[in-house]
């Protein structure tokens, strides 16, 4: 048991002083191609960092802005009110509603700050795989036929990308230094980038944009990592023929940035 | 600099609002298509004014429309059929064919609602004044 671990304390040091080493060479030495490059004029590099300068400059009180990973396993459904469709398509009522929530994920990344050394925000940008149950509100029947129809099919698949801004307010819970409990709220954004179906399209009913109104809790476990859980409740940005209401639950975690690479 | 980035901000808000259109009469058209093809539909039931008459259990007449456009009856007639708008919001399905004895028979029914199993069409026939709907399944 020793000599395992002796053998193991023995490749960290190896391990140890390489880093070290490799480290040290690498801050002293420039190669010749990098010694050259620091004396050209890099029009690129001088725009880039002159774009940098300008954001501090218009977002200066934006501050201590932290870049974090985030994951998150969604449940989701969606409300479907067909009134307005007139085309002659009718869907069985019993093979397309599905009043349940359906799994998706989604994955980004999420900025969090302070705005004026007072307020806490996030802002988050994520990519989202929605599978989401259907119920539709209303039922229509053709006499003499038996069968329950609706006028409309809503993709219940689909793939969004968001655009988060949230308000963060800190929860006197625990002791507030190492566990910190957050109670978030804001709007967000989603836009439809997978193709849309026919079905979808009938009578111009279909809607990239969705607006959303979010609100949920975050709990930061001593900045090592935080856990989120929002709900979403989001609604067509403009006038839609069949308007959409999609419910959304988000549980997730989310690492910073610095932590992982 | 600000001035620069509501002008960004703008273009990107007009490139996400401003998606291409499809044409909707041609969108719809493919639906209904999409459904009624390659299925045979038998006639269920056919209304004249308020007159039902049902075929329910009994050999009826039948339609088949092909994913080629060609169609094909029970009565012998075989030809092409066309899915449009009529230009006062109702779809219609066009049929131009051939009777068995070879004579051109041609017709165009409005379609007043489509799913996968069930269909209705209507028609007015010349000098009649009451709507003729016919009720037909393809299960």
């Amino acid at each position: 048991m020793n000599i395992i671990k002796i053998s193991i304390k023995k490749v960290l040091m190896i391990f140890l002083t390489l880093g070290i080493f490799s480290n040290t060479s690498f801050a002293q030495k420039l190669s010749i191609k990098e010694k050259d490059r620091s004396y050209l004029v890099q029009p690129g590099k001088d725009r880039i960092n002159k774009l940098r300068k300008s954001l501090a400059k218009t977002f200066k009180n934006f501050t201590g802005n932290e870049v974090s990973l985030i994951g998150s396993l969604n449940l989701a459904k969606q409300n479907i009110n067909d009134k307005g469709i007139a085309a002659p398509v009718n869907y069985l009522y019993n093979s397309v509603n599905s009043n349940i929530f359906k799994p998706g994920f989604s994955g980004g990344f999420r900025l969090d700050g302070i705005y004026k050394e007072k307020h806490l925000y996030t802002f988050g940008f994520a990519v989202n795989r929605i599978s989401s149950g259907s119920n539709y509100k209303n039922k229509y029947t053709q006499s003499p036929f038996l069968e329950e129809y609706t006028h409309f099919k809503a993709d219940n698949k689909f793939t969004t990308l968001s655009l988060a801004a949230r308000y963060k307010k800190l929860l006197p819970i625990n002791d507030m230094k190492q566990h910190k409990f957050y109670a978030v709220v804001g709007p967000s954004i989603d836009y439809r980038i997978s193709a849309i179906s026919n079905d979808n399209l009938l009578d111009g009913a279909t809607n990239r944009l969705i607006v959303n109104a979010d609100i949920g809790t975050e709990f930061d476990n001593n900045g090592y990592y935080v856990l989120f859980a929002h709900y979403k409740l989001g609604n067509n940005l403009f006038r839609s023929m069949a308007p959409i209401e999609l419910n959304r639950f988000e549980i997730g975690i989310s690492f910073k940035m610095k932590d992982i690479f | 600099m600000k001035n620069k980035y509501s002008i960004i901000f703008l273009s990107m808000l007009f490139l996400f609002t401003s998606a291409c259109k499809k044409d909707l009469n041609q969108v719809t058209s493919t639906v209904i298509d999409q459904m009624i093809v390659n299925k045979t539909w038998h006639l269920d039931y056919s209304i004249i004014g308020t007159k039902t008459q049902s075929f329910v259990g009994q050999t009826s007449y039948s339609i088949t429309y092909f994913k080629d456009g060609t169609t094909k009856d029970s009565d012998g007639l075989s030809g092409t059929y066309t899915i449009s708008n009529n230009n006062n919001g109702k779809y219609q399905i066009q049929v131009k064919g051939t009777s068995v004895n070879g004579n051109a028979l041609n017709f165009t029914h409005i379609i007043e609602s489509v799913s996968d199993i069930t269909m209705v069409q209507s028609f007015i026939l010349k000098g009649q004044l009451t709507k003729t709907s016919l009720y037909f399944s393809s299960k």
